[in-house]
């Protein structure tokens, strides 16, 4: 059984590109093969329950292979915390059967919408879209995730999503009202930094700044991508480029500031083979060195 | 309705339909052309895997307004991203498009359905007999379409009806597998899929290995059921009933 401590040092997120790959670096790595691409750094993996759940045949193998030997987080993309539609319960209930088969000690969302009640029926529209931070805002998603965690017997993890329209509703900053949400909701923190730069540059705040407003004490798990360059500022979270440098720049300095955490490396689009993969995975692994005695919560 | 409510309804009202539906007050057009975008794209993407046959048929412009009729007429109800194509096959039976066109999308979205179920395969190895049990694959989809949706190509659209029927499964190897059945064995297929659902109506629920003791339909037994259902005696089909099963069981389409 695996539990929110075996989730630790760096991860990488699980696509099926990248399955006979891992598959087959593992295996060479256990027969003391010369030839081997080391994948040591990979402590754990992530899945979108959205992309498994319920899934047979070759898929439901591969997870089976992934189960037995890594440590699993699930990151969802459709809870829709912001939605203004019911949340799905019959869904958070399937999460939950799904965590508790595959042994899955944690489960983190984002903190964005991607449904609607358009035409006055629910429905999904799959991507991201930013909640207004609004006083009432905060409390409704805030009450979603408390229901959520009802559900689930387990608290979850809330990431900062990356955005590129601020409402002109909006009567907070981003971090207060992540900060406002956590507390409200009791939550744990699902800290993405890339998302920090990317709306940093779209919004023109100090990432800096912001990162130092994060209460440590709620840090559980952390992502770290690439983004596209649309112009000078705008940038879109796409995870499908290698990571910048003022990106590490400012994961090295959150682990100076909060400890470790655990790290996971998210790329979903334009995926490269897994050894140049590797190399940022290393990276995340070195960057965590220095702080190993230093664990954040 | 709260405040945010009210902005977030306009919000995806204007990506689903920015036709129908002004973006919000003072929000950046540029801004909103990045979700605009987004949000196009991933359905695009989410549906396009599942058709590529459709997609060739109508070609890309046609298919992509199709999609965008979708994210504006279609309530999608999964979360689960496997499940989207079939959302799409509810929202495509309520579309002014050619009957060959939704069949064939249908046969499309059956080989993504037997290479994901959540029923297991586990064959046995010794030949059909007589005696044997037999049951149907229970990835199997048993299908039957008004056109030969199997041989349509951008090339080759159906000018007339052909009443078709297929079997689509997968095997032990995680290969999805097409089979075109003859009316008889299609109705005969049918029979024993009738008999393994009466025998244990979970499998309608939950899609398993059925208990052993509901795998009683012997193939001797389906042959009689066979020849009653065709009025035949049992001795004109049997050893050609046989024949088809053990060569289906070969197939890993039936199994004991």
């Amino acid at each position: 059984m695996s539990t929110l401590a075996d989730i630790q040092g760096v991860g990488l997120g699980l696509k099926r590109e990248l399955i006979p790959q891992i598959q087959s670096a593992y295996q060479n790595s256990t027969q003391h093969s010369d030839e081997n691409l080391s994948i040591s750094n990979i402590n754990f993996v992530e899945i979108a329950p959205e992309n498994w759940l319920g899934a047979g045949g070759k898929y439901a193998r591969d997870l089976a292979w992934f189960v037995e030997r890594y440590p699993i987080a699930c990151h969802g993309l459709c809870l829709s915390l912001g939605g203004a539609d019911p949340l799905n319960i019959q869904f958070i209930q399937q999460v939950k059967a799904f965590l508790a088969q595959h042994k899955i000690p944690l489960y983190t969302e984002h903190l964005s919408y991607c449904s609607d009640a358009y035409n006055g029926q629910s429905g999904y529209l799959y991507d991201l879209l930013p909640i207004p931070f609004t006083e009432e805002a905060v409390k409704y998603v805030a009450n979603r995730i408390r229901q959520t965690q009802d559900i689930l017997g387990q608290q979850i993890a809330v990431e900062n999503a990356s955005f590129y329209v601020a409402a002109p509703i909006a009567s907070m900053t981003e971090i207060e009202f992540l900060n406002a949400v956590l507390v409200e909701a009791d939550c744990l923190l699902h800290l993405d930094i890339n998302n920090i730069y990317v709306n940093s540059v779209n919004f023109g705040f100090n990432p800096h700044e912001f990162l130092r407003k994060i209460p440590k004490d709620k840090i559980v798990y952390s992502h770290v991508a690439g983004h596209l360059q649309v112009s000078n500022n705008l940038l879109v979270d796409t995870h499908g480029q290698n990571v910048i440098d003022p990106v590490w720049a400012l994961l090295q300095e959150a682990y100076a500031l909060f400890g470790i955490f655990p790290t996971l490396l998210e790329r979903d689009t334009n995926i490269p083979p897994l050894p140049e993969l590797m190399l940022e995975v290393d990276k995340i692994a070195s960057l965590q060195a220095p702080y190993k005695n230093l664990k954040a919560a | 309705m709260l405040d945010f409510q009210r902005y977030q309804a306009e919000f995806t009202a204007h990506l689903r339909n920015p036709a129908a539906h002004q973006k919000p007050k003072n929000v950046p057009n540029a801004r909103m052309a990045v979700y605009r975008e987004l949000v196009f794209n991933n359905f695009l993407a989410s549906v396009s895997a599942c058709f590529p046959v459709c997609i060739s048929v109508l070609g890309v412009r046609k298919w992509r307004v199709l999609v965008r009729n979708f994210m504006l007429q279609h309530a999608s109800s999964t979360p689960i991203f496997r499940e989207i194509p079939q959302q799409f096959l509810a929202f495509l039976t309520t579309q002014d498009c050619p009957d060959y066109l939704k069949q064939l999308a249908h046969y499309e979205w059956a080989e993504l359905e037997a290479a994901g179920s959540s029923a297991i395969v586990n064959t046995h190895k010794q030949a059909l007999q007589t005696h044997s049990t037999i049951r149907l694959n229970p990835t199997a989809l048993l299908l039957s379409y008004d056109y030969a949706v199997h041989q349509i190509s951008k090339k080759n659209l159906p000018k007339k009806t052909e009443p078709t029927f297929l079997l689509v499964y997968r095997n032990t190897d995680f290969e999805v597998k097409f089979i075109a059945l003859s009316p008889a064995t299609f109705a005969l297929l049918t029979l024993i899929q009738t008999q393994d659902l009466t025998a244990s109506p979970s499998k309608l629920q939950n899609l398993t290995v059925l208990p052993s003791q509901f795998q009683n339909l012997t193939v001797l037994k389906c042959l009689k059921l066979f020849a009653e259902q065709i009025g035949q005696p049992l001795k004109v089909i049997e050893q050609f009933g046989l024949e088809i099963l053990q060569d289906l069981a070969k197939q890993q389409a039936v199994f004991q």
